[in-house]
């Protein structure tokens, strides 16, 4: 998937996000990437305090409350008031599980008798997509992309071309998943899962470069192209091939070259057979050129909004100069972050997911004028 | 401006294996809803659903759901015969919400209360709802963008939307999209829970309905821009002119009582697509014979399309509502109506509800020569869905 010729332009103007390393807005993404710190794990009890009011957290599930307080921050973040409708895109690997298994255990301690209407509705995926659209007002698109490994740039690349091609206004884009422990243990016994989960939710608010300007919003960057696809792989599997025009359909976009790619934000996250398929996917796209590389799912673990997270933070990098560049020689050892500068350039937002979908996402900083 | 058009048609009903055997009993009338085999039903309110009779075909190896999905898909490739060379590009665009949790569900319901257990490795591992893309798009060989869409009932005609969205902006040229669910226990167990199953074949329109009856299929269709196909001599049976996606933002189950969000849907598509209201002469609706569903879509539909001269039916009525697929199976519906001039029947409906005041074609099957109609799609946390096809040019 390409951006069209004619498109129109597609700015960040929020981000919010909720998780183990921090939880805030572009301030807060700025302050972790500036001085990134490794962080697994769950969220920290009373992370969604002041964000969540009682009604919320008593009414909604877990991962409802992750995605609605993500939001708001993000709706925050924008600032002012819009006249567009606003719609939601929500990215998401594995849903509500934790609901799901409620309910069915609900059934099966207590027949008929244990099944719970309230939480049926959360067994359906798109759940948290309509708590977000109830709790924003949101009347416009509502979508829920349901994808392995890379949902949170799946659910970025469909809002961007959404707006790009007149489809919509404004919508807040990104993902969330939660560390349910019981899904956590059955997908490590399966051994489907080598790499760090991490949960938490992450939006951005996307909207028309014109509509920004015109309600005078602070942009934080530009989604200057995108491009998805697949390559050949059995389903949750690492493919063997690492040819794939996607990167390279998100350059022309651009009218820029392999060489114009000042740095990378890849979705390695220490799943080291799916990792390694990614570099050389990566290597093969960009070769001779070696732009440095960033890869927060080393740091803060994986979960569908750090997708979001990853293209806020290429928007951070263009805006800054700054790149948490990741170390990754030493395979099975946690990575070394050096903060480095980088100089003027595009800035690639770069997916590769168990069974071949494949994301590549172009940012660039706010323009000018 | 790059107009998508319908090139190939693929299906698995309750009725059966293909489009075919589909079409033949919407037109017929035929009522596909029956006695449940797949679960046990004991002590619930509701014991019926609309399964599919027949042996799916493909490796019992893949979920129910996935060899659905796989079978349309083989017929919605053939069907615009697309040879393999030509398929690398293709998109791959699946509404789905049960994924494989029917064979999930076996595991869990046996397996409860043993403790720790080792898990099912080909259950669990098709578990989601991504399975069905990733299984359909590698078996066939299909490598263009891959997408999973879940808008709960709706997730079908979203998909349809969605690949209209990559064709119309000219990302791609092909597109492989529909809609798939299998019944399973948490779904029949939830509607049954909410009270929303009718013990009978469900009666969408009547002013006795007493809520839907659960379905499962799938529903594949290739998308492809009217220049692609007609450089390739495809035949063609409509063209997706317009889509409205909308959200109510109201309740996680509950529609606008109003109707507001289900009416913002249609207009979009009459907007996209560039038609008034009057140009339109059949909707296959929604339609799911709940007492708030069908009285909120009446209300939208007169809303929008007045009182008069729109034709209104559900086939939900004879394949029951089929969840993920429902949007890409009522969508075909509608367009082998525009194509044989038909319009499928509301079976069961013997005292129509005054307040859904349209001629909802009761029990027999219609002569009808239109040139555009709409699928409306719904679904919980307000998602509304609405396609326009228009007949194709002769």
């Amino acid at each position: 998937m390409s951006l069209p010729e004619g498109r129109r332009r597609v700015v960040i103007t929020g981000v919010g996000a909720i998780g183990a390393p921090f939880s805030g807005d572009s301030a807060a993404l700025g302050a972790s990437l500036a001085n990134p710190q490794p962080c697994f794990g769950t969220l920290a009890p009373g992370a969604l305090a002041g964000v969540m009011d009682g009604v919320d957290a008593r009414r909604l599930s877990r991962v409802c409350r992750l995605a609605v307080a993500a939001a708001r921050l993000a709706a925050t973040d924008a600032g002012g008031e819009a006249d567009a409708p606003l719609g939601v895109v929500v990215g998401t690997e594995l849903g509500d599980l934790h609901s799901t298994r409620d309910f069915a255990d609900g059934y099966l301690a207590r027949g008929q008798a244990g099944l719970s209407a309230l939480l049926f509705p959360n067994t359906v995926m798109n759940t948290m997509a309509a708590a977000t659209s109830i709790a924003l007002q949101a009347r416009g698109l509502s979508l829920t992309i349901n994808a392995p490994g890379i949902p949170g740039e799946l659910a970025v690349a469909r809002a961007a071309a959404s707006i790009a091609a007149r489809r919509a206004e404004r919508l807040l884009a990104g993902g969330v998943d939660e560390l349910d422990p019981y899904v956590v243990e059955m997908l490590g016994r399966m051994g489907v899962e080598s790499g760090g989960r991490g949960e938490g939710a992450a939006f951005l608010m996307l909207e028309t470069l014109d509509g920004a300007r015109a309600r005078g919003a602070r942009i934080l960057g530009e989604i200057l192209a995108v491009a998805t696809g697949a390559l050949p792989a059995r389903p949750v599997g690492v493919g063997r091939s690492n040819r794939s025009r996607v990167v390279q359909l998100a350059l022309e976009r651009t009218g820029g070259r392999v060489q114009d790619v000042g740095w990378v934000y890849a979705s390695l996250g220490g799943d080291a057979a799916r990792d390694a398929w990614e570099r050389s996917v990566l290597e093969a796209a960009l070769a001779p050129h070696r732009p440095p590389l960033a890869a927060l799912g080393m740091l803060w673990g994986q979960h569908a909004g750090l997708g979001a997270l990853r293209i806020a933070a290429a928007a951070w990098t263009a805006r800054s100069g700054l790149l948490p560049v990741t170390s990754l020689d030493e395979p099975g050892v946690r990575p070394r972050v050096n903060i480095t500068r980088v100089s003027a350039g595009l800035g690639l937002v770069h997916g590769v997911a168990r069974g071949g979908a494949h994301a590549a996402i172009v940012v660039g900083p706010a323009p000018v004028g | 401006m790059i107009r998508a058009v319908v090139t190939g048609l693929g299906a698995v009903t309750p009725f059966g294996l293909g489009v075919k055997t589909y079409w033949n009993g919407l037109a017929a009338g035929l009522c596909a809803i029956r006695p449940v085999t797949l679960l046990d039903t004991q002590g619930l309110r509701c014991r019926l659903a609309a399964e599919v009779p027949e042996v799916i075909p493909g490796s019992r190896r893949r979920s129910r759901a996935d060899r659905l999905a796989l079978a349309a898909a083989v017929e919605a490739l053939e069907d615009a015969h697309l040879e393999r060379a030509e398929r690398a590009e293709v998109a791959v665009v699946v509404g789905a919400v049960g994924g494989g949790m029917f064979e999930a569900e076996e595991w869990y319901w046996r397996e409860a209360g043993r403790g720790a257990v080792e898990p099912d490795r080909r259950a669990l591992g098709a578990v989601l709802p991504w399975s069905h893309a990733e299984v359909v798009a590698n078996a066939l060989g299909l490598y263009g963008p891959r997408e999973t869409l879940t808008t709960a009932c709706s997730s079908g005609a979203a998909a349809l939307a969605v690949a209209s969205e990559l064709v119309t902006t000219g990302m791609v040229d092909l597109v492989l999209a529909g809609g798939v669910d299998a019944i399973t226990r948490i779904c029949y167990l939830g509607f049954n829970a909410l009270k929303l199953l009718d013990p009978e074949p469900c009666r969408p329109f009547d002013r006795e309905r007493r809520g839907m009856s659960i379905g499962e299929g799938a529903g594949f269709f290739v998308l492809e821009s009217a220049e692609h196909a007609a450089a390739r001599g495809a035949r063609v049976y409509a063209e997706l002119a317009g889509y409205g996606m909308t959200s109510d933002a109201y309740h996680v189950t509950s529609p606008d009582p109003e109707g507001r969000g289900m009416a913002r849907a249609m207009v979009e598509a009459l907007t996209r697509s560039g038609l008034n209201a009057a140009d339109v002469g059949y909707a296959n609706a929604h339609g799911t014979a709940t007492p708030q569903n069908d009285r909120m879509e009446g209300l939208a539909l007169r809303a929008v399309f007045g009182a008069e001269g729109l034709l209104v039916s559900s086939t939900k009525s004879m394949i029951g509502h089929t969840m993920a697929a429902a949007g890409s199976l009522e969508a075909m519906a509608t367009v082998l109506a525009l194509v044989h001039d038909v319009i499928p029947p509301t079976v069961h409906l013997d005292s129509p509800d005054p307040e859904v005041a349209f001629d909802c074609v009761p029990h027999r099957a219609r002569h009808a020569a239109i040139e555009h109609a709409i699928s409306n799609s719904f679904g919980f946390g307000g998602q509304n869905v609405t396609l326009l096809f228009r007949r194709a040019c002769t």
